[in-house]
């Protein structure tokens, strides 16, 4: 029942937001409310294929290793160097990154408590104002946190918002691809984020 | 005798003089494609005969896809009207010559840009709206992310010599062995890889996507995004219409400049406002750029508001918000890890 409700507000929500064919373009913004405590099924962490982790063609003049984000896509790169990099279908937070440029990873944490912040509780005041890490976190298995910023890229619990620009949030992954990113990058990775140019 | 070889002159100068008056007016008529289009009201535009993600018709005969949306853009463009096209399948055969023959005003129909394509039937490729080529699908269960790790492999593929050729080269060039296996279709070639019979299926990249699509779980097969071969697919136009060869390959850099400077079909009106110059000189609020195709000062809002961008076209008909799901990869911009690069408007 709960399940269905999410999937009734998610396609009402791309209803809403995707209207004709030309404009039905990636930056469609879901409005979809945070679910703590919501946990997805195995086959709701299965993305579809074109939004799964995958090496792709990458040219680029930064250090194999580093973490690219143009936040106009919806992807996440991790540069491998030979003109690739493995890809990361990611949910984009609709005001998300005010910031651009260069910065680092400087802190890594396994399932991540949540504080939502008070723009969220404004808009859902029924949240919690504090909830533990774990299934069912908003924040996903893990996190990496952006430089001395709010902002930091996590895991979610409810991967059907990838691939989509969401009402809140940094970027987030879903936990099988966040688990898999934890692990490639150590503290001290540097981050690139880019967004589309200003009119 | 005398009178006899005075009139055979006279009128062989009659008859040069007449068949040089019809070859200057055909050759006339031949640099009016735009004037024909304009007259005819509608862009006649060579599409493949069925290609899903690039020119495919629905059954009420509706044509979507990537090559599809580049001739509405044309039309958008010269008429205001992404709808003022009529599509007209063509088969590989014969779409060369039937462009030749005016058949169509343009052909946008998944063609490799080679030499002899441009020498052999007198035809200018316009610019490469997608970059394609021989790549690799492999099983995910493989954990291979690199077409250099294939040493041994058993390839699946269709008999044809250009895919072997690439095959063949590629193992050689980077001291790799595999095992051939040949087969006539590319259903065949599908089939035989499903069934374990090979571990290593290739094809173009684009229609790699499209096979992968037919598995009940996609997402099991990895592509590799090594690209062995050169496939620039790009739109064709026949030679001795510059203005009408301009106006094709000038749609195509729209919309690549469109996307790198960030205007998009919801946001085109918020560029209109715009005091960047760059885009100021690309929506014709700055500039007579327009003019220098023969179209009107808005040409490239008329393009991104009606059809879009190349990222959105690119999205929409093969990319992330279609069934191929093909990752922008070579065919991102330049600046965004890809090598698509079109000149600026100035």
């Amino acid at each position: 029942m709960f399940r269905s409700m999410l999937v009734l507000a998610a396609s009402l929500a791309m209803l809403v937001t995707g209207p004709v064919s030309a404009q039905r373009y990636s930056q469609s913004v879901m409005e979809v409310d945070e679910k703590p405590g919501y946990e997805p099924s195995a086959d709701e962490e299965r993305l579809p294929a074109a939004l799964q982790r995958q090496s792709v063609f990458f040219r680029t003049n930064e250090q194999p290793g580093t973490i690219v984000v143009h936040t106009s896509e919806r992807f996440l790169y991790i540069v491998q160097g030979n003109g690739r990099a493995i890809r990361y279908g990611i949910g984009v937070g609709r005001d998300g990154f005010q910031w651009s440029g260069l910065n680092k990873i400087t802190r890594k944490q396994e399932w991540p408590d949540w504080t939502p912040p008070p723009e969220m509780i404004e808009r859902q005041p029924y949240l919690p104002r504090f909830m533990a890490g774990g299934p069912g976190n908003p924040m996903g298995a893990r996190a990496l946190y952006i430089g001395s910023t709010v902002y930091r890229i996590h895991g979610t619990n409810m991967p059907q918002t990838i691939g989509k620009a969401v009402s809140s949030g940094c970027f987030r992954l879903a936990n099988g691809e966040i688990v898999d990113l934890y692990e490639r990058v150590p503290v001290g990775t540097k981050i690139v984020v880019r967004h589309a140019p200003e009119l | 005798m005398r009178k006899n070889y005075r009139t055979g002159l006279l009128m062989g100068c009659a008859l040069a003089v007449t068949v040089a008056a019809v070859a200057i007016a055909y050759e006339r008529f031949d640099t009016k494609t735009l004037k024909r289009t304009i007259n005819r009201d509608a862009l006649l535009c060579g599409v493949s005969t069925g290609l899903p993600g690039f020119s495919n018709a629905d059954d009420k005969g509706n044509w979507s896809g990537f090559d599809v949306d580049f001739c509405r853009a044309i039309a958008a463009a010269i008429f205001d009207d992404p709808k003022k096209v009529q599509f007209v399948p063509l088969d590989s055969k014969e779409r060369f010559l039937e462009l030749q023959r005016r058949k169509v005003d343009v052909l946008a129909r998944n063609s490799t840009w080679t030499m002899s394509r441009e020498t052999d039937y007198a035809l200018h490729f316009a610019g490469v709206s997608y970059y394609d080529g021989q790549a690799f699908m492999v099983p995910r269960s493989r954990k291979i992310d690199s077409a250099l790790e294939l040493d041994g492999s058993k390839v699946c593929f269709q008999q044809e010599t250009t895919t072997e050729l690439n095959l063949g080269d590629f193992f050689r060039a980077n001291g790799m062995k595999y095992d051939p296996v040949r087969l006539p279709r590319i259903d065949d070639v599908l089939k035989a890889y499903d069934a374990g019979q090979c571990d290593t299926l290739t094809a173009d990249m684009s229609q790699l996507y499209a096979l992968r699509q037919r598995f009940g779980k996609p997402g099991d097969h990895t592509i590799l995004p090594d690209v062995i071969s050169k496939e620039p697919l790009a739109p064709v136009v026949r030679q001795k219409d510059d203005d009408w060869m301009l106006i094709v390959k000038w749609t195509l850099f729209a919309m690549l400049n469109a996307e790198e400077l960030g205007i998009t079909s919801r946001n085109i009106d918020q560029a209109l406002a715009s005091k960047k110059p760059d885009v100021m000189r690309l929506v014709g609020t700055e500039g007579e750029y327009g003019a220098g195709l023969g179209l009107t000062r808005d040409w490239a809002v008329r393009i991104i508001r009606h059809v879009g961008n190349y990222g959105e076209v690119y999205e929409r008909n093969v990319g992330t918000e279609s069934k191929l799901g093909i990752p922008r990869g070579i065919n991102n911009l330049w600046d965004k890890g890809g090598i698509q690069y079109a000149p600026p408007i100035r």
